[in-house]
């Protein structure tokens, strides 16, 4: 690998932030963030910070937008120009179309639309500043807000991504590790069942490596459900 | 951005309020919202400031590019200032380009703080004629309630007063701040139910007519105005206004310069 | 009309558990949407709850309540949902030569057709009756599955609203608007010597001489403030 000479991970097993293998970076949630929406959520998660608002469900305009079953979940990622080292020029990006695109494809897994026919749920994640897996806050982030709007659904999706790096498997990459990894594996576990909404992944891992960041994610997420849970119930968590 | 619907009742309660001088929330006429300001809060900005005035709340944040100085100003650097109005600041701002709202939003702040000098464009330049700094303040809303003017311009000039030009990052010598001489100050007024206020809330603007914009600095010297929405002033109301904005900017000043003391 | 915002106070729990905050007996449970509640059997399905695979689920944040056999989630926040027979104030949003569109604060809009309009009139005479930008005081007639939904101006007190103001809160603290039997809005009513309609999509009529309407929205933005502080989740 072309990175081979970058040393990401000790010979005990400690990363460059001085987590082990399996350890996620440090979270924290905050509900009612944006007053004027009818839900939101703050979630920073090691530096990444992210702000969802949800609007609705309200009617949805044009009328010719509108479905006879159910409702349209209208779901935008978007990072700030100043989210990253080099600013991001506003405006179309097919990177943002694409992960707007997958994350509302999760949320529609969950949340009960058919209750909901002619009206429209908008959901508007935005990256303040970006560190890695982006959209796996995001999208966390989204089901916790959508929860704060008291919107129906099924289950939260709590979404993680594990990868390799200096071929050792690791959880919860960061900027550093996603940078100069060989592979990136994000997930969406909703945490009650055990299912998945989301799958993406990009680069190598032979099959054994491929199910090692599976666990991972896994038991990651069941603790990150618990997280979202215990910060609805309390109006947040780690504050 | 659609047009929301003005109810028709709170236009004729806003009227009877204005005759009894009072608003929506117990305010009085030049009375402004509780003003929280932060500033270097976003970690991959180069400066940056949270402004929440009630329920509206707007981040800004400093980025450098390096640039080449136009060729009629060889020895200077750039400012570029823009305002982003995404639908997540409320119901009424929708997805798709800029609303000429929101470039207004970003050109009136803009000048607000080019014309007051208070950044030294030819202190941006690196290698005349080749390279220099170009400085782009973005202002992004998350939240909409009224008064985003004041809320950008508060949030804008305090992000670029703790402003770092990344001089490292490009290989060209050590950081250093970005020098920010002044502290320009914009006051906002609307005209709700007949006469002006200041800092209206969203439902104020909702039932309002024109607004008046003007921005200024600590010598109460005059950097910009700008008029928006229909509806017509007198030179009397004007000057009512001037009056109470050199009040409150020296206020909200005095506020920008508290912070960067503590550090 | 002044009994008929006081009449159903649970707005919003389902239809058969009328549990509202006030009865609740033990410590409340609070619950994520998502979380398990145990054994679908023998239970019958609230506000908030579904069976999935035979174990009952909430669907929504907020406290979880046992009324005899049936679970409901009574949620922290939500929006209106109009059933038959609400009480409500409507903005029309726009109108045709014999409907207008009225917006109630719900998921969809409703219709008002000219048939059950405020006074007889002309085909084409919509908006000289009630005009886009107006209020009006309605129930809900009729609403459908695919959510196409009537209200009505026909019936005792229902009428186009021409003076005072109208504020929003929260439909969920409107049982702590009202209070028991009607008691705290009828004592805000005496206080400030002013008409308060409450309608059930959490949208207030207020009509009095200028000092009593201020009170009146004194004393409701204080009641929201309070409600915010006293959830646990910090919004109201």
């Amino acid at each position: 690998m072309g990175y081979g000479d970058v040393q990401m991970i000790d010979e005990n097993g400690i990363r460059v932030d001085g987590r082990k293998a399996g350890d996620v970076r440090p979270i924290s949630i905050e509900l009612g963030v944006v007053p004027v929406a009818d839900g939101s959520c703050r979630m920073t998660w090691g530096t990444n910070e992210v702000i969802v608002a949800v609007y609705g469900p309200m009617e949805a305009h044009p009328r010719k937008i509108q479905r006879q079953d159910r409702a349209v979940l209208d779901v935008r990622y978007n990072m700030a120009p100043f989210s990253t080292s080099d600013r991001i020029r506003p405006g179309f990006n097919r990177r943002s179309r694409e992960i707007s695109k997958v994350t509302s494809d999760a949320l529609e897994s969950v949340v009960l639309l058919e209750l909901y026919p002619r009206s429209k749920i908008r959901v508007e994640i935005e990256i303040i500043c970006a560190e890695a897996g982006t959209r796996c806050v995001g999208l966390t982030a989204a089901s916790v807000a959508l929860a704060d709007a008291g919107i129906p659904m099924t289950d939260l999706v709590v979404s993680v991504a594990s990868g390799k790096i200096n071929g050792v498997v690791v959880c919860d990459l960061n900027k550093a590790e996603d940078n100069y990894g060989e592979a990136d594996l994000p997930m969406g576990v909703l945490p009650n069942s055990g299912e998945l909404a989301f799958l993406q992944m990009d680069g190598d891992l032979s099959q054994e490596e491929f199910q090692e960041a599976w666990d991972y994610n896994m038991e990651a997420a069941i603790v990150i459900g618990d997280y979202c849970a215990e910060a609805l119930k309390n109006g947040g968590y780690n504050l | 951005m659609s047009i929301p619907l003005v109810p028709q009742l709170l236009r004729s309660h806003l009227v009877e309020l204005a005759e009894n001088d009072q608003r929506l929330d117990g305010r009085r006429q030049w009375d402004g919202r509780e003003v929280q300001l932060e500033i270097g809060i976003l970690g991959n900005a180069e400066g940056s400031a949270k402004v929440r005035m009630g329920d509206t709340i707007v981040y800004a944040g400093v980025k450098f590019q390096t640039m080449t100085p136009y060729s009629d100003r060889p020895n200077q650097g750039g400012l570029m200032c823009s305002a982003e109005l995404r639908p997540v600041a409320g119901r009424k701002h929708e997805p798709g380009p800029p609303s000429p709202e929101s470039i207004e939003l970003g050109r009136v702040v803009d000048r607000g703080i080019r014309e007051s000098g208070c950044i030294d464009t030819e202190a941006l330049c690196i290698i005349p004629g080749e390279k220099a700094w170009q400085v782009i303040l973005d202002l992004y809303a998350i939240s909409d309630d009224g008064n985003l003017f004041d809320a950008f311009a508060l949030a804008g000039i305090a992000a670029l007063r703790n402003a770092v030009i990344p001089f490292a990052k490009y290989e060209l010598g050590d950081d250093r701040p970005l020098d920010v001489s002044k502290t320009p100050i914009m006051c906002s007024y609307h005209r709700v139910g007949g006469r002006y206020v200041y800092d209206a809330s969203g439902r104020e603007e909702l039932g309002g007519d024109e607004r008046i914009h003007i921005t200024l600095g600590a010598d109460a010297h005059v950097h910009s105005l700008q008029k928006g929405l229909k509806g017509t002033f007198t030179a009397g109301e004007f000057a009512e206004l001037m009056e109470q904005a050199r009040i409150k900017g020296d206020e909200l000043r005095d506020l920008v310069h508290s912070l960067e003391g503590g550090n | 009309m002044k009994g008929g915002s006081v009449a159903r106070l649970d707005n919003m729990s389902g239809k058969g558990n009328a549990a509202g905050p006030h009865d609740s007996q033990q410590a409340p449970l609070l619950v994520a949407p998502g979380e398990d509640l145990g054994d679908s059997e023998d239970y019958e399905v609230g506000h908030g709850v579904i069976v999935m695979d035979g174990r009952l689920r909430a669907t929504k944040q907020g406290q979880m309540k046992k009324d005899g056999k049936s679970v409901s989630i009574l949620p922290s926040r939500t929006k209106y949902f109009p059933r038959p027979g609400d009480l409500v104030i409507g903005l029309v949003e726009g109108c045709t030569n014999n409907i207008w569109f009225v917006d109630i604060g719900a998921p969809f809009n409703a219709i008002l057709p000219m048939s059950l309009g405020p006074a007889k009139m002309e085909f084409g005479g919509t908006r000289s009756v009630i005009d886009i930008g107006e209020a009006i005081l309605c129930r809900v007639q009729e609403v459908e599955e695919t959510h196409s939904s009537v209200v009505t101006m026909k019936g005792m007190g229902l009428r186009k609203i021409r003076s005072g103001v109208v504020e929003d809160i929260d439909p969920h603290l409107l049982g702590r608007l009202i209070g028991r039997q009607g008691k705290a809005l009828r004592q805000l009513k005496e206080d400030t010597e002013c008409r308060v309609v409450a309608a059930e999509n959490g949208r207030i009529w207020i009509d009095g001489d200028f000092e009593g309407m201020l009170e009146v929205r004194t004393r409701l933005r204080a009641m929201t403030a309070e409600a915010k502080a006293a959830t646990p989740g910090g919004v109201a």
